[in-house]
């Protein structure tokens, strides 16, 4: 497989009142033809920022200040914004958290859909409306032409997710990036979506780069997993490679608090002590040391790369932190997160 | 699959699954309004008789009848007359084109000026924002009404001076008429006083809509900015403007209305109900026909333009829409 999207060094920041918020802090991550990315990590932690810096989707008082982002070796951070219109929707579609209100309520849907087909592919409007027809159906919402004339608020929110991801795969993207697209619903068309995207990604080839605060979700669609803290990615591996063997504290944390159906019961749910740095002042050391139960002497003094863990079962397993959490011993959990 | 989402969708879907389109929608829901529609026909009449009110009636409305003056009203003169003989409805049609075209322009002015500060200041942020909310500010902060005063003493007489130069320079007529003076002076007022309302109101639309989601959706689907504005942006504004221009163009006549009641309004010989009522009053214990009239008028104006904007505003408002 090759390499579709290669992300090298993307530093994004905010500017506010007083100085900088640096949300996302020098992020390379790969994405292969096909492949299903996993972005997880808290709230904050600069997913989103991260992903709507590939195609310059930014507020104003953000500013991306270093970085790469080559889809297919053309790098989209160089393109001016007619070129860049192209990409979005073209070449990378995007779907949102709330899909109540990702739609304008004053459009119907036919028109709404045919839009981006007609910008992006020149159709005629008839084609387009056929065409979304087509879509509609394919995401699973009978009668598309009949309810092409319907508008947004004669739509429940899994139908109204269901028409965002027909528009955002309508011109056949070549990644499509979820943005939180099932937080907003609840649990059962919460995996009616995620089905209806594996089951389109399997179609279509479409690469996936998914985003979600809820490694149950990753574990059931993603391929490869990066779990991103402070605006940095701490580790990054296999999905089962993550979950059988996570090397960052902060992925093991992460784990603990995760309730397993089906597992023994009695062990209580552990949780990540303290909270996660202030993003206005980083430090120049591991910015999870202070909640690190692990943590030791050299990560308050050195912020760790992201590197290959020793006897890794997968080779694009990564992690940065200087310790092999394997050989220590913890006594209780959150001991370095008391301070 | 899809009656498991039928049903864990909300009622509000089935429930509103008949309806087809907003705007129809609004429409059926202001014709609901029974007050909305009491209100319409005032208004519509009132247009009306703006522009055939004065080939309504048999007088002219500056001509003066002195075998006549101060009549009660009667088969001749349906509403009496007034101090100089002048036949008052026919003061009264002609003055609901004073208000009209007054309420028209000062609004269209402001509603402009309000446009372009508005958005302006919404969409390059920053500096200017900052400029023009403070402008706003400084401008509502002044009494309105005393702004207009100072407005109409301080610049008449020059204003009035410079279109005599200009005659005398051009010998072109135009600049003899200083009845233009006094009506630009009024709408310029009505204007200065109205624009910040618009300004604000359409600075804060233009930041929570581009914030919304589904123009962060329509962006990155690669949708131009110019479509993105006039399909996603702007109707999403309407609703709020179409109810505040409503409300302004009645609050504009009002305030036309206070000028001339307090003297700074359009020149004498056209019909203002403001000067009218002003009038009016100061014979209202034996001639109380002469301040019912324009008193009435002006109240069924303003009371229909505010049962309209009401039914605009619940016939328009995204939060009833459901979702």
């Amino acid at each position: 497989m090759s390499v579709l999207l290669d992300v090298q060094g993307l530093q994004t920041r905010f500017r506010v009142r007083k100085g900088y918020v640096y949300a996302v802090n020098g992020v390379s991550f790969s994405l292969e033809e096909g492949e299903t990315l996993g972005v997880v990590g808290e709230s904050g932690c600069g997913k989103s920022v991260t992903m709507l810096s590939l195609v310059r989707l930014l507020p104003p008082a953000a500013s991306i200040e270093n970085g790469q982002v080559l889809l297919r070796g053309e790098d989209l951070l160089q393109l001016d914004l007619r070129q860049l219109r192209d990409v979005r929707g073209g070449q990378i579609g995007m779907i949102f958290q709330d899909p109540m209100t990702s739609l304008n309520p004053f459009i119907n849907i036919g028109t709404q859909m045919s839009e981006p087909l007609i910008y992006h592919r020149g159709m005629s409007k008839r084609e387009a409306l056929a065409r979304s027809a087509e879509l509609l159906e394919m995401v699973g919402i009978p009668d598309g032409e009949a309810r092409l004339r319907e508008y947004p608020h004669q739509f429940s929110g899994g139908m109204r997710q269901r028409v965002m991801i027909a528009m955002s795969m309508s011109c056949e993207p070549a990644v499509l990036v979820a943005d939180e697209p099932t937080t907003a619903l609840d649990v059962t068309i919460q995996a009616q979506i995620v089905e209806l995207v594996k089951e389109l990604r399997d179609r279509s080839g479409v690469a996936v780069i998914w985003i979600t605060h809820d490694l149950s979700v990753v574990a059931g669609i993603a391929d490869r997993v990066i779990v991103m803290y402070a605006g940095y990615i701490v580790e990054e591996a296999p999905v089962d490679a993550l979950f059988e063997d996570p090397r960052h504290p902060y992925t093991v944390g992460l784990m603990g608090a995760l309730p397993s159906l089906g597992g023994e019961t009695g062990n209580r749910l552990t949780t990540i002590g303290g909270s996660p740095p202030d993003l206005q002042d980083l430090p120049d050391y591991c910015p999870f040391h202070s909640r690190c139960p692990y943590a030791i002497d050299r990560c308050r003094t050195e912020n760790p790369i992201l590197e290959p863990v020793t006897d890794a079962s997968d080779r694009g397993h990564r992690a940065a932190c200087w310790v092999d959490i394997r050989e220590v011993e913890v006594q209780s959990n959150g001991a370095g997160a008391s301070s | 699959m899809t009656t498991q989402e039928l049903t864990a969708g909300s009622e509000v879907d089935i429930v509103e699954a008949s309806r087809t389109n907003l705007w129809k929608d609004a429409v059926a829901r202001l014709v609901a309004n029974k007050l909305a529609v009491i209100g319409i026909i005032p208004i519509v009449l009132l247009f009306f008789i703006a522009l055939f009110g004065p080939y309504l009636t048999p007088y002219d409305f500056l001509a003066q009848d002195f075998t006549a003056r101060l009549a009660a009203p009667s088969s001749e003169h349906w509403l009496g007359t007034d101090e100089l003989g002048r036949d008052v409805l026919s003061r009264i049609l002609y003055g609901a084109r004073t208000a009209v075209s007054v309420g028209l322009v000062s609004t269209a002015i402001s509603l402009i000026v309000g446009l372009i500060m508005g958005s302006l200041a919404g969409y390059l942020g920053g500096r200017v924002d900052f400029m023009v909310v403070w402008l706003t500010d400084v401008t509502r902060s002044m009494p309105a009404l005393l702004l207009a005063i100072v407005i109409n003493l301080t610049l008449k007489t020059p204003l009035e001076a410079w279109m005599e130069e200009m005659y005398l320079a051009t010998k072109n007529g135009f600049f003899r008429q200083t009845m233009w003076v006094d009506l630009v002076l009024v709408f310029g007022a009505l204007a200065l006083i109205q624009w910040p309302g618009y300004a604000r109101l359409i600075r804060g639309q233009i930041l929570s809509i581009r914030s919304r989601n589904y123009v962060l959706a329509a962006r990155a689907l690669g949708m131009p900015t110019g479509r993105i504005l006039t399909r996603y942006v702007i109707p999403n504004a309407m609703g709020p403007l179409i109810v505040a221009v409503s409300a302004g163009l009645g609050g504009a006549m009002v305030l036309e209305s206070a000028f001339s009641f307090l003297g700074v309004g359009v020149q004498l010989p056209i019909p203002s109900w403001g000067k009218m009522i002003s009038d009016g009053l100061r014979m209202y214990r034996t001639h109380p026909h002469l301040l019912a009239g324009p008193a009435v008028m002006m109240a069924a104006i303003t009371v229909s333009f505010a049962w309209l904007g009401d039914g605009l505003n619940d016939a328009l408002n995204p939060r009833q829409w459901g979702g």
